[in-house]
Order: structure tokens, then sequence, then C-alpha cells
């Protein structure tokens, strides 16, 4: 009886480590905004992996996405095409939901490969400082020096075209942000009296490392991925409408647009569709990234 | 009830609270003070105690968003500054009254120089032309003890001590009636504390200046105020003039506060500390808010709020066990 | 008998604009089971000292013995036992405590890492660490910021005692603490060194607090010794003018005995590359061309030490 009373004891947000996975959790279930943006993305997703089963043809039994049906050319929205079709009609719905598998997860696995790399060589430099701090810090100024869109565009000319070329370029793109974040986060702890307490208990490197260094410095970078993640779906977009992404005829939002800019004085619905499914995207990225943040900056607590 | 005509500034029953994350915090609670016209008048209490909110309060410079209610009366100089509007607020401000922050470092704009941070408000409140303006701030500089060929350096070439002169100087550029000093010295080495007490003094004396002192150091206290009133947990807990209150302390709280420190010309084995810790102010005690820190507390202390009582003079304490 | 012998220590640190002598030719010694008071205004290098003796840093030149071993020089497994009988309190119970570690995880840490413990001893150990340090069980599992700055500077002191160390430096542990509770923790600090026979050096800038501690004092004046002598001679009779001013600048709660108060001029100036001669005389008010000289400690009267060449004219000796 008592057992089963003091599980069901409601936990609030004073009983979780402030700072930890579990707190950020419990702030994105509490928080309205976020779960809206969590709602989105989940069903976003879900249905991008699904639509290709139930979003079938009837005739040919291709999937909807990449039917073409040219007596359906530019269709507008209608109860059979709830977006309507596109220049070569296919079904821009269909397309839309498709093609949300790319944006949304190029912005994920590109910033996860900014953070990984740019928290080893931040801690690399923090930690050890001196002469490999000054190379470590002196390469990541020659990338810091081009404006990121144009660097990006760069590594995915030279990588060439692909979704995992894509990812590449957007991750090496924002490895110096993270990197230099690291390495502040590192210096400034290092020099912290708990840092110096943990020496002074006989404390081995790695574990003051380990353990009382990296855990406290993690949460600013956990902001800036949270926030990061739609700042690198936008780019995403931006690199395949310019060419150098996810190609045609896969339907990558950018991509879309790109081919729909054409059309955009007589069936602007063809660019609209992708417009907006861009913007809610990011829009509920930063939303899940603003409780992120709310959930690990102290100062911004009251 | 207006203003009593021997005091510049008269505190009635003054409460302000404070919301944060869905709870109200009572930082204030009643506060009723006198500050005769050319003295200096100590706050002392502990962090958190609420002394800083009652200086903000004078100046009305509580942060809005933070603030839920200001209630009670402010007199100064028979006018109510809780009733009066905001463009007179901004002459009295930085006019008639002026502010002196406890960190020196923060409180000076890194990017002016010196010279024109302090004339910038004679400026502003004397309508003065901006020559005579820096002359006048040269003159206040050297007032502080800084030599005039320092009017155009920036505040990182300044060190601590020097910084809080800069700052003094900027708050008693106007010639304010009225000086409030948040813990003036706490942020400099007792050396330096010396020094700037010293000019803080001086200063008052020799431009006629009113002084309220806010501060946990019941030292800083007796070295200028000649009034001093003790703050626990937004209440004035005991008030009387120095000797009053440093001769004979009568509220428990100002009996443990002197038990508490360590004294520099008395060798003690055991300091008596206070027990337990100062209350949460979303959650204050129903009855007496030291209650619960009392050695001396009743039942009936924990049940009902206590009343002021007069011991004479102008010594007042805020407890039923004397 | 001395537990600390400190010889000629000197730590310099390499900065841009020249070498910083935060400690520069420093020697004292410190009794078994007493405190020595090391007192000097901020940027005197009295921190620097404290830390350089338990190897938090490394010495630049001089000799520390510990328990009459020389111990400067330390090896690995050496430092190891060391740091166990040698241990630091700091003064900002804010950001000496790990913010994700709760009060048990933190006080536990020194006894794990020491690997003399099974599992079930830790708690036991701990659990009594706590008691000694007088924290409230109920809080093993709150996280610092949960906490105020007395119970945060309690578990600072449960992990310090953690090794049952025999030396303490104690760095300005109650200066960010509020008055009441900053007697609570020098009682509670008074009554472990009676119970636990500890030997501590207590860095502080505030000499009230340090005269109801210690039992020798030593004055610091930019990294160098200026007055050094038992806590009552030296509050009764101090003899270096830098010792007067600061003994005089101390704002004091008896209002009917108030004491000529010794303005210095200017402030205290930073240790690079610093000229021989007496450092104190730049604010000194009795200085002169002679004070151009190097001056060393020398015993004034038995016990009395003091680094000034002007002493006995000022105390009229």
């Amino acid at each position: 009886m008592s057992k089963t009373e003091t599980k069901k004891v409601k936990k609030t947000a004073a009983s979780y480590k402030p700072g930890s996975l579990r707190y950020i959790w419990y702030k994105l279930r509490h928080t309205p905004t976020a779960v809206i943006g969590m709602c989105f993305v989940v069903t976003l997703f879900i249905l991008s992996f699904a639509s290709p089963y139930f979003l079938i043809d009837e005739r040919s039994g291709q999937p909807m996405w990449q039917y073409i049906d040219m007596r359906n050319m530019n269709a507008l929205p209608s109860a059979e095409h709830l977006f309507g079709c596109d220049e070569i009609g296919r079904d821009i719905l269909a397309r839309v939901l498709y093609g949300a598998r790319y944006t949304m997860s190029i912005g994920i696995f590109s910033t996860t490969v900014s953070l990984l790399f740019g928290m080893l060589l931040g801690s690399i430099a923090g930690y050890f400082g001196g002469h490999v701090d000054n190379f470590i810090m002196r390469c990541l100024d020659v990338f810091q020096a081009f404006p990121g869109i144009l660097l990006a565009i760069t590594i995915s000319a030279t990588l060439g075209p692909g979704f995992e070329k894509i990812i590449i370029s957007l991750g090496i793109s924002g490895i110096p942000g993270y990197a230099r974040m690291m390495r502040a986060n590192i210096l400034s702890i290092r020099g912290s009296e708990y840092a110096e307490a943990a020496l002074s208990i006989n404390c081995p490197t790695s574990r003051i490392i380990a353990k009382h260094i990296i855990p406290n410095a993690m949460s600013p970078l956990i902001v800036q991925t949270a926030m990061g993640i739609a700042a690198s779906g936008l780019m995403a977009s931006s690199l395949s409408f310019l060419g150098f992404g996810v190609q045609a005829p896969t339907p990558e939002w950018g991509s879309m647009l790109a081919s729909a800019r054409n059309f955009i004085r007589n069936y602007p619905h063809l660019c609209l569709f992708p417009g907006i499914f861009i913007m809610l995207t990011v829009i509920s990225y930063n939303l899940i990234g603003d409780t992120v943040r709310d959930a690990l900056d102290p100062k911004l607590k009251d | 009830m207006a203003g009593n005509s021997e005091n510049l500034l008269s505190i009635r029953d003054l409460k302000v609270e404070y919301s944060s994350g869905g709870k109200i915090i009572n930082a204030v609670n009643g506060v009723t003070l006198d500050l005769p016209k050319g003295g200096a008048l100590g706050l002392v209490g502990e962090t958190g105690a609420g002394k800083t909110t009652i200086a903000k309060a004078i100046l009305q410079i509580l942060p809005d968003h933070a603030t839920r209610s200001v209630t009670g009366e402010i007199f100064f100089e028979d006018r109510d500054l809780l009733k009066t509007p905001e463009e007179e607020l901004q002459k009295i401000r930085g006019g008639d009254i002026s502010m002196v922050f406890q960190d020196p470092m923060t409180a000076l704009n890194p990017i002016m120089t010196v010279g024109d941070q302090i004339a910038e408000g004679i400026h502003l409140h004397q309508n003065k032309t901006k020559t005579e303006a820096r002359q006048e701030a040269i003159r206040m500089l050297e007032t502080v003890g800084i030599s005039a060929d320092r009017v155009d350096e920036y505040p990182y070439q300044f060190s601590g001590g020097m910084k809080q002169r800069v700052v003094i100087a900027i708050a008693l550029a106007c010639a304010p009636q009225l000086l409030i000093a948040d813990e003036p010295t706490t942020a400099l080495d007792v050396t330096i504390q010396a020094q700037v007490l010293d000019l803080i003094r001086n200063l008052k004396e020799s431009q006629d200046t009113s002084l309220i002192l806010i501060t946990h150091d019941l030292g800083v206290v007796a070295e200028i105020c000649d009034h001093v009133a003790v703050i626990y947990a937004g209440e004035v807990v005991e008030r009387g003039t120095l000797e009053e209150i440093f001769d004979h302390p009568t509220h428990p709280y100002t009996v443990g506060l002197f038990g508490a420190i360590p004294e520099l010309h008395k060798k003690v084995d055991r300091l008596s500390p206070i027990a337990g810790l100062p209350p949460d102010p979303t959650d204050l005690p129903q009855g007496c808010y030291f209650a619960p820190r009392c050695p001396r507390a009743t039942k009936a202390c924990a049940e009902k709020h206590p009343s002021v009582k007069h011991l004479g003079g102008t010594h007042y304490a805020l407890c039923d066990q004397i | 008998m001395a537990l600390i012998e400190i010889e000629h220590l000197k730590k310099y640190f390499p900065s841009s604009r020249g070498t910083v002598h935060a400690v520069d030719d420093v020697t004292f010694n410190i009794e078994e089971g007493s405190t020595m008071g090391l007192v000097g205004e901020s940027g005197c290098g009295k921190s620097t000292l404290g830390r350089t003796i338990i190897h938090l840093l490394e010495s630049t030149d001089g000799v520390i013995r510990f328990n009459g071993e020389d111990v400067t020089h330390p090896s690995k497994h050496k430092l190891r036992e060391l740091r166990e009988n040698m241990q630091i309190i700091f003064q900002d119970p804010y950001s000496s405590l790990n913010p994700r570690m709760t009060v048990m995880d933190t006080i536990m840490e020194p006894l794990k890492l020491s690997k003399k413990f099974s599992k079930a001893e830790l708690q036991k150990e701990a659990d009594k660490m706590m008691d000694l340090a007088g924290i409230e069980k109920r809080l093993r599992m709150s996280y610092p910021h949960e906490l105020d700055g007395g119970r945060r500077q309690r578990v600072g002191i449960a992990r310090a005692l953690a090794l049952n160390p025999k030396f303490i430096v104690c760095d300005e542990p109650v200066s960010a603490l509020d008055v009441s509770i900053q007697a609570q923790i020098l009682n509670l600090l008074m009554d472990l060194q009676h119970e636990r026979k500890l030997t501590y050096m207590f860095v502080t800038h505030d000499l009230s607090v340090v005269r109801h501690i210690s039992s020798h004092i030593c004055v610091m004046y930019l990294g160098q010794m200026v007055e050094t002598s038992e806590t009552d001679e030296l509050f009764e009779r101090p003899m270096h003018p830098y010792t007067k001013a600061l003994l005089s600048a101390i704002p004091t709660t008896d209002i009917h005995n108030r004491t000529e108060r010794i303005l210095l001029k200017g402030e205290i100036t930073s240790p690079i590359n610093p000229k021989p001669g007496c450092r104190f005389a730049a604010r000194c008010p009795y200085a002169d061309e002679q004070c151009a000289q190097p001056v060393g400690l020398h015993e004034v009267t038995p016990g009395h030490f003091v680094s000034c060449c002007h002493v006995k004219e000022i105390n009229d000796l």
C-alpha cells in the first residue's frame, strides 16, 4: 500500500538534478509550446516514413510522391490532391510528407556531427592548453574565416551532392562554434574551486575531466545544439535550393522550392506548401530549443 | 498624515511584495523609519533581510516585472514618493536623492571617461552648460581625493577603491540632500574601506548631506551612523540612536548579532551564534518572524505577531518579551 | 613540535607584464594542534601561499617540511599520501562544490578515492562525517543549489575531514557568510580542532576572525611576511607600520573607546618584478631612503618578528 503511494507522489521541478537530461525532459513535457513543437516534429517524422505505404496511386500501384500524372500538371488543391500537384503532376502533399525526413534529419545529424567533433576538439584544446590549444584553435580560425553557408557550399561542391555529403558539409562548418564554446567552458571550470577541491582529494586527472569538468561544461552546448538543429535544417534546405544538397527527383523541401520557383507567378501553391513546412519545422525545433535553454540556463529561470 | 517637518525622510508601514515563479515573496513587511535632517541612519541586517529593497523603494527603482505591490508611505520633505509622478521622480533621483551601489566595478560605464560620467548628472540636473559641468566634475574629483588630471581617464585605469571614490563623486555631484549607500565598502579591503568611510563622513559633514547606510557590518555602522535600524525578515526589529542600540541592544536578534561577531579588542572563547536560518520570505511564520530562532520565544510568540514597544527616547523594539 | 616548517618559500608566476612574485621568501613554522592566522589584503599572496603548502601549486623555490620530513618535491606516491594529510576548505561555498553531485556523493568521493573502505563502510563513514560537520541526514541526496551558504560550507568541511587529515588550510572559510552563520562555522571549526587535534592555517583578511581563532599570526604584504608573533602579543603590540594601520582600520562596535585611525595613502600595488627593499615603503608614513635597502624578518622582542628597518624608532624600543 505504502509503496504504491510513494510512487504516486507527483514529481516537481525541484526533485530533478538541475541540468540533467531528466530535468530537461521534465521541462519539455510540462511546457505547452515545447509539447506543440514535439508533437509536430514526431507526427511529421512518422507520416514521412508511413506515407509511402498508404499514399499510393490506385491504378499504377506506385507511391504517390513519385507517380507522374501529366493530366494533373500544376493542379490546384482539391479533395483528391489536398495540396495540389506540381509541374509534372506529382501529388505535393505526398512529396512534402516524404521529403520531411530529409530536412528534419539533416538538421539533427549534421548538428550531432558538429557537436561531437566540436566537443572533442574543444576539450582537448581547453584542457591541455599551450601548443595543442594554439594549433587546434588556429585551424578552426581558418574555417571560421569563411561565412558558414559559403563554407558548406564549398565542401559540398567538393564532395558532390547527396544526403550524407550534405550532412558532412553542414557538420564540418558547424564544428568551430561548438569547439570554441567547449574550450571556453572547460577553461573556466578547470580554474573553479571544485576542480581544485577534486585535485586536493587525490582525484586522478581522467576522473576530474570525466566527472567534474565535462558534465558541467555541457549545458551551454546542449542549448546551442537545440537551437542549432533548426538552423542547420534551414541551411540544408538552402543548399538543396541552390542545387548542392539532395537532388531532384528526391523531394527535399529546398529542391522542391527550387523547381517550383519558375512557376511562382501562376501556381504559387507549388512553393507555398514546402515553404510553410520549412517554416513550421524551424518553429517547432526552436520552440523545443527555447525550452531546453530555459531548463539549462539558471539565470533565465525567473 | 504629513511627514514630520524635522525629518527629511519618513517611511510609514512600507510593504513590498515580489512575485517569482508563482510564489509571493514578502520582501518588506511594514517598515517604519525616520531620518532626521543631516542624520546618518544605518540599516543593518543579513543577506535577504530586505535592506536593499527598502532603498530601492525610496528611489522607486524596484524591478517592474517582479514587483507585485508596494504599499505604505515614503515622505521625502512632505512629499509622498509613492504618489509622485515619474517625471518628478526623475528630477529627485540623482538630484535630491542619489545612491551608491555595492560593487564599484559594475556601477561605472566602462566606455565613458570618469569626468564625463560625473558631468552627465550635473548637466542633467542643474541646468549647467557642458563646460560648467566639466569644471564641476573636476572639482568633485578633487573633493573625493583624485587629482584633476585623471578626469579624462576610463574606469579600467582606476583601482577598486578609486572607482568607489568616483562612484561617490557621481552620487554627490548634484549636492543631494540624501545619499543612500548600499554596502559601499563591502567589496573593498580594510585599509581602503577606512579611506572610503573617512571620505563619506567628511563629505557628509561638509555638504550637510543626510545618509542612509546599508550594511551587514555593525562596525561600519558604529563608524559613521548616528541612528540605527536593525532589519530582520523585512521588518525593523529594533531602532534608535547609535548609543541606544549599541549600549542597550534589546531585541533578541540584535543581542544575537552582537554575540555572533568576534571582537577585535576582547577575546572570548566561544562565539554565540544565532541558531537556525532566516525564514523563507515566501513562507513567513505566523507569529513573530524571529520566534523559531529566538532563545526567549514562548508559545505565544509563535502564534501572535509582536507589537512595537517604545523603550524611551527614540528607541523602539518589535518584541513581546521585553 | 612543528608540524609544518616553511623555509624561504617562493612562488612566482609568469605574466605578460613580468614575473609575479606572489609569494617571495616566506619562512615560518606551524606547531601541531595550533592555528596559524595568515592575514593580508587581497592580492598579497596569502591564498597562493596556502595552496603552495598543500601542493595544489608547485613551489618555485624553498623548502616545505611536513612532520619533519622534506616534502618540497614529493614523488607521486608520496603526494597521494600527503594530500590525505593536508586538506583545504575553500572560501566560496557556492563554487567549491560540484553542482551536479549530491551532498553524499561529494563527501564520499575522497573516501572512495582512498580505496580504504568497502562499499558498506563508505556509507557509514560518510554518515559519520555528516554528523561531525552538523549536516542533517535528510540532506543526503540534496544538490548544492538547494542548500544555503552555511550548509554548503559544512559540506566542504565534511569533504576536507573525510580522510582524517592532520593539517587543514582554511582559505577565507567564513568571509562569504552572514555573521550569524559565520559564528556557527567558526565554532564548528574550533570544536573539530579540539576533537581531532587538527592543525589549521587560517587565511583571511578579517582580523577580528583571526584573533578569535588563531594562536599565532602572520601578516603578509605583497608576497612577503612583514610581521609574525603570538596572537595576543601582535594585537597588543603591533610593531610594523602596516600592521598598525591594518589594526586601526578595522571598524569596531565599541562606540565609546574610539582609537585614532591611521589612514594609509594609496593602494596595494601588484608584485610584478618588485624592486629590492621594503615593499610597503610607498604607502608607509615613516619611509625614507634607508627603506630601499633589503630588509628581512628579525626578532625584535622574544617570539615577535618584524620586517622593518625603522621598527626601533617607531616603537620607542
